[in-house]
């Protein structure tokens, strides 16, 4: 027989494993995201719920929940159970929204501190009024946990009334699902009308596969097909391979219609008695906290490196995402590069304004078509990176995340950017041809406007503009002129660069927000071995 | 004309002989149901097992499954006399009188390929069903969407498609069957009693009931009057499972038309029940959901079913079965509760008169709340209009479904601005602005030089030899190059392309692009070729009529002052008697005279060389918008326009529905 030995140093590998598991986050919208979010956020409630609570106080009560569909008289048999209404019944579906944890009053300290189900609010109410609203006014209802004390409940034993697990409201199905997760003992309920639904197998399939103590309870049944229903659902458990679950069979009585009493001690001894067995007898009390728990230790196993595949595949498609963006954008830069070497910007108006230098144009107005048509190069290469980005980006699932499939419509701005390093630079090409003409000689000095605009043209207009190559020269000096030239041309280079990259970084701020990193991964992995180490 | 089967089963009519005897012995005693209609069978039930080879020559019959598949050959009519209605029982009679053996396992084998029962005319029966025939709002709302599936092929995929290509299918396989016929299925979860109600509005127990979950493994047909038979087999039910309600007079009456399927549960664990619910809930007219006191509120039955169907809740009853479960007063709360859970799901209630779901509660088992079943469906088979109300429901449903890919509620098209935008982002790749002013500064000049005095000349042509060639030795080098920036036609098509495409749904926003810039190739050679052609040449202005008047005057005071100067050199040399006055006068009046001149004709000029400038600038501006529109924005109208009308059938596919529902 396994038995619950609980080292300091187990506790600490799981409490650094919860720290992972509530740290993985999956905010790519992926084909397996949603299923990854939903197993993270089960495995952290068994986690917070359930192992570590139960590991930390081995002596604390045995906690049985009540799980089943709607309407599979789950209040009813909590009601039975411990001998007066303290779960509301009726016919109306679903009953059951608020949870009811019912225990004798000695136990009450357990469970009224925040050890277990840490998520739940505690409401006390000791009067039961089915006419009032039992909530506090503000209150969640998804969010708040009854406590009922009762003293015909044994010591050791506390039983909880979840709701329904096929409820149309869907906070009861995640509630069911959050204290199904706390439970020691399972206890699934079923009807004669419901046996066959497939809602509940799958519930019995996770707890076969978390290797949790279950007891199954058909409830409801008519007098007249006791034996032939009970025997079919035997048949069933059996082909799923549950066939050792304890199964308890509750006839329909006239009592139970509906809610509209309790049924007789009689109908639930055997459930009853099983129970108060488990919870007294300190052997087998042993035996299911530690199956239940070791079951869960061992789902870890398989659970772990489920998330952590999730946490790759994650950062895989965001890797995509960035790659995209990067060969976008590398395209694009490459392809203005060459654009700008072919003189491809000493056209259109600027090639007009030059054609008419200097006798019907004045450098300034050379310089400002020169400038503009620049301008349009550099916001036409990211305006066509972004699309190829946008392309890319439309076969990426991932790529729907919120945050960056409503990209906003950036593109006045990126025109204003790039007009301001675009004007800087002229700035600056300014700035260094008065350099140069200062130092001439100031009688054959010429025009540091018309210097700066024939420079512009040499380094925009590549092989086009030759023929100011040799204007430049001629009015200055070669040696200057080519001086000028290379510096101009490389503070040109070095501003479409920082453009490409200030407006590549400006598409991936979105995803690099989504903080999406190997990390986890690897975390969780390691945690899960460390894990491992410690048993 | 639906159910006749011309077969022709001469060739093997000595098979049949000798056959006959088998079957009308082995009938097993299931069949008591159908027994009344034995009567109007003949013996013609043939065995085409083997080598049965069923000619079969009406259209709508071609291509349906049954044909390949049908064992028996029966009546001796063709399709001229229209004479044989099927009669379901009575296939179901041969179905089971065939239980012998071989030809049984034969039947089990291809019963789920959809295989229909043998059938078998009535003579006495004469009268064919008339097809269903839809009203004309629905019509033209097929036709609408059938036009619209046609439309949208080439733009969108063709899964997009899929299901309004199933409606339409369903649509017009429907049409071609029985209008006098509703098909009304009972659905539910496993033990909510469907079977159990089946068989209280049958009459008989037709369908088997039980504790044991789930019950009921595969549908069963049911048919209230002659005629439904391919109906049944549209459905696919085998013959095996086709039942005959117990024979009443005023149950006949009141239920006539009505063909009523038992179907499997929706919620079990057996999942290939699932499966035929879902199939059959497709081809049906009408769904009767039984719903129990205990399962009512199960999220599997709203979220899977009643909110996705919310739209086809005219066809729709939902019966809280098991009313003798609960106690008293109990039973009207749990159906209030059921009327609300309906009404979040989305499903309108026929309440007040208003059309929509038919909400009752009763109970099978004691049959309390069955008689307003019964009249309620017995008005609702008597409308006819059940199979309309669903097509109409369907399409309603499939063009919602389609609502995305082509409406988006926002403004979409090309405006006026955004057309001037480009024509102007063009024009400006092609440098129209520089251009003119180029061209008019270059005309002021020379009209400068024409008219300036002629010491002015002398001065610039001095200078000029000292002067830097810069850009007119470039002029001339360089003229054929790309004159076009790439840069800027690039990002005028991208502009407007986006323009045209906001508002689009996502594949016509494609489609719009993509025209664009198929457009756009070779867009900015052509604008070189035009700016070449249609630019003004700037070496050689026009020159205007008055130049050489200005000209000659500028040459008549230049003449002035050199008579005037000559004169007074004269007096000073003494040729001439000294008379300072009219000399200096002379010369004065030259002097000033020539830049006076020069200054008025610069004025005069500016005028002129405005205009020259705006012409060339205009110019260069049309013959870029021209080829721009030719070649960007009218494959972009064309799109758009192609867009308008496909939206507009789908207007016309969805509005008609307003009208209608």
């Amino acid at each position: 027989m396994v038995t619950l030995d609980v080292r300091p140093q187990l506790l600490d590998a799981l409490s650094a494993l919860r720290d992972r598991v509530a740290a993985a986050r999956f905010p790519l919208p992926l084909a397996g995201a949603p299923r990854a979010r939903a197993n993270r956020d089960e495995l952290l409630a068994q986690l917070d719920d359930y192992l570590v609570p139960r590991l930390r106080s081995p002596e604390a009560p045995l906690l049985a929940v009540v799980g089943g569909s709607t309407g599979a008289g789950k209040s009813t048999l909590v009601n039975s159970l411990v001998g007066r209404r303290v779960s509301e019944a009726g016919v109306l579906r679903p009953t059951t929204r608020t949870p009811v944890l019912v225990c004798h009053p000695e136990d009450h300290h357990w469970f009224s501190g925040m050890r277990v189900l840490p998520g739940l609010t505690r409401v006390w109410v000791p009067q039961q009024d089915p006419g009032d609203d039992l909530l506090p006014l503000g209150e969640d209802p998804a969010r708040v946990l009854r406590i009922e004390t009762a003293e015909s409940l044994p010591r050791g034993l506390a039983l909880v009334d979840a709701p329904d697990i096929d409820s149309l409201v869907a906070d009861n199905r995640f509630l069911a699902a959050t204290l199904i997760c706390a439970a020691d003992i399972w206890i699934m309920v079923t009807t004669a009308g419901r046996y066959a639904d497939a809602v509940p197998w799958h519930l019995l399939r996770t707890a076969k596969e978390y290797d949790a103590t279950l007891v199954t309870v058909l409830d409801r049944v008519p007098h007249q097909v006791v034996s032939e229903v009970s025997r079919q659902y035997g048949a069933l458990l059996t082909k799923a391979g549950l066939g050792h679950v304890p199964r308890f069979t509750v006839p329909e009585l006239p009592e139970s219609v509906w809610g509209g009493g309790l049924l007789p001690a009689s109908a639930v001894a055997p459930l009853r008695s099983w129970l108060v067995h488990q919870a007294q007898d300190p052997a087998s009390r042993q035996h299911i906290m530690a199956r239940t728990a070791y079951g869960m230790l061992n789902s870890l196993k398989t659970r772990m490196p489920e998330l952590a595949s999730a946490a790759a595949a994650q950062h895989a498609a965001a890797l995509r995402l960035v790659t995209a963006v990067d060969r976008a954008y590398e395209g694009e830069h490459t392809r203005v590069r060459g654009q700008l070497n072919a003189g491809i910007v000493l056209a259109g108006d600027a090639l007009k304004r030059w054609r008419a230098f200097p006798l019907d144009c004045t450098a300034g107005e050379l310089l400002d078509a020169l400038v503009g048509s620049l301008a349009a190069l550099l916001l036409c290469a990211v305006t066509a990176a972004d699309e190829r980005v946008d392309e890319a980006w439309r076969r990426e699932p991932a790529a729907a995340a919120p945050g960056l499939a409503d990209r906003d419509a950036s593109l006045d701005s990126a025109e204003h950017r790039i007009g301001l390093a675009v004007r800087r630079w002229r700035r600056e090409v300014e700035e260094y041809a008065e350099d140069e003409v200062r130092e001439i000689d100031r009688s054959v000095a010429p025009d540091p406007e018309v210097v700066a605009a024939l420079t512009a043209t040499v380094v925009l207009g590549g092989r086009r503009a030759r023929s100011a190559g040799e204007g430049l020269a001629d009015r200055l000096t070669a040696h200057r002129a080519t001086r000028l030239r290379e510096r101009a041309g490389n503070l040109l280079v070095e501003h479409l660069d920082r453009v490409m990259h200030s407006e590549r970084e400006r598409r991936l701020a979105p995803l690099d927000v989504l903080e999406v990193h190997p990390e986890p991964q690897a975390g969780l992995i390691a945690a899960l071995s460390v894990l491992q180490k410690e048993r | 004309m639906t159910a006749v089967t011309d077969q022709d089963h001469t060739d093997h009519t000595g098979d049949t002989a000798s056959r006959k005897g088998a079957p009308s012995t082995a009938k097993p005693e299931s069949t008591v149901a159908a027994e009344p209609q034995a009567r109007g069978r003949d013996a013609h039930v043939g065995d085409g097992a083997g080598h049965g080879r069923v000619k079969d020559q009406q259209e709508e019959q071609v291509g349906r499954a049954r044909v390949k598949d049908e064992k028996a050959a029966s009546g001796s009519m063709g399709s001229a006399d229209s004479a044989g209605s099927v009669d379901s029982a009575d296939s179901e009679g041969s179905a089971d009188s065939w239980d012998d053996g071989l030809i049984a396992r034969r039947m089990t084998e291809t019963a789920d390929a959809g295989q229909s029962a043998p059938v078998e005319p009535r003579a006495a029966a004469a009268q064919a069903p008339a097809p269903l025939a839809y009203d004309g709002p629905l019509r033209s709302r097929l036709d609408a969407l059938r036009e619209l599936v046609g439309l949208s092929r080439t733009r969108l995929e063709s899964g997009t498609l899929a299901e309004a290509g199933r409606v339409l299918d369903e649509a017009a396989a429907r049409r071609k069957l029985s209008g006098q016929h509703t098909v009304v299925a009972i659905a539910g979860a496993t033990g909510s009693g469907k079977s159990q109600l089946f068989n209280t509005l049958a009459g008989v127990a037709i369908s088997e009931t039980g504790v044991r979950r789930p019950t009921t493994a595969a549908p069963i047909a049911c048919s209230w009057s002659d005629g439904a038979a391919t109906l049944i087999d549209r459905l696919g039910i085998p013959g095996r499972l086709r039942r005959r309600p117990l024979q009443s007079p005023e149950a006949e009456a009141q239920l006539r038309g009505l063909v009523l399927i038992d179907l499997p549960d929706h919620d079990s664990a057996a999942v290939q029940h699932r499966e035929q619910v879902d199939r059959v809930l497709k081809l049906v007219d009408a769904v009767i959901w039984v719903v129990d006191p205990e399962k009512y509120a199960d999220a599997v039955l709203h979220e899977r079913y009643l909110r996705p169907m919310a739209g086809h809740a005219e066809v729709m009853f939902v019966v809280l079965n098991q009313t003798d479960r609960l106690p008293g007063e109990a039973a009207d709360q749990v159906l209030d509760d059921l009327r609300r859970l309906l009404d979040e799901d989305g499903i309108a209630l026929g309440e007040h008169g208003e059309p929509g779901a038919t909400v009752l509660s009763l109970s099978a088992l004691t049959g309390q709340g069955i008689p307003e079943l019964r009249e309620a469906l017995g008005q609702f088979v008597t409308e006819r209009g059940a199979a309309a109300r669903r097509v109409s429901a369907d399409v309603d449903a499939a063009a919602a479904e389609l609502r995305p890919v082509y409406a988006t509620g926002q403004r979409s098209g090309l405006t006026e601005e955004a057309r001037e935008e480009f024509s102007a982002r063009l024009a400006d790749a092609v440098g129209a602005t520089a251009a003119g002013e180029a061209a008019e500064r270059a005309w002021l000049r020379n009209a400068n030089r024409a008219c300036g005095t002629p010491w002015l000349r002398l001065w610039r042509w001095y200078e000029k030899r000292f002067d830097v060639p810069t850009g007119r030795l470039f002029l001339r080098t360089q003229a054929d190059e790309e004159a076009t920036a790439r840069q800027r036609v690039e990002q005028a098509v991208r502009t407007v392309s986006d323009r045209a495409s906001a508002g689009l749904p996502t594949p016509w926003a494609q489609a719009v692009r993509e025209a664009a810039a198929r457009g756009s190739q070779g867009l900015p050679e052509a604008l070189d070729g035009l700016a070449a052609r249609t630019g003004l040449s700037p070496s050689r202005p026009p020159r205007p009529g008055w130049w050489p008047l200005a000209v000659l005057v500028q040459a008549a005071m230049t003449l002035v002052q050199i008579v005037g100067g000559l004169w007074l050199v004269a007096q000073i040399a003494g040729v001439m008697e000294p008379n300072l006055g009219v000399p200096v006068l002379l010369m004065v009046a030259g002097i000033v005279g020539g830049p006076l001149v020069e200054w008025s004709c610069r004025m005069a000029a500016r005028g002129p060389a405005r205009r020259y400038g705006q012409e060339a600038e205009r110019r260069l501006r049309d013959a870029a918008a021209g080829c721009g529109r030719a070649r960007v924005l009218d494959p972009l109208a064309a799109e758009l326009l192609r867009y308008q009308e496909v939206r507009e059938q789908y207007g016309q596919v969805t509005q008609a529905s307003a009208g209608v529902g």
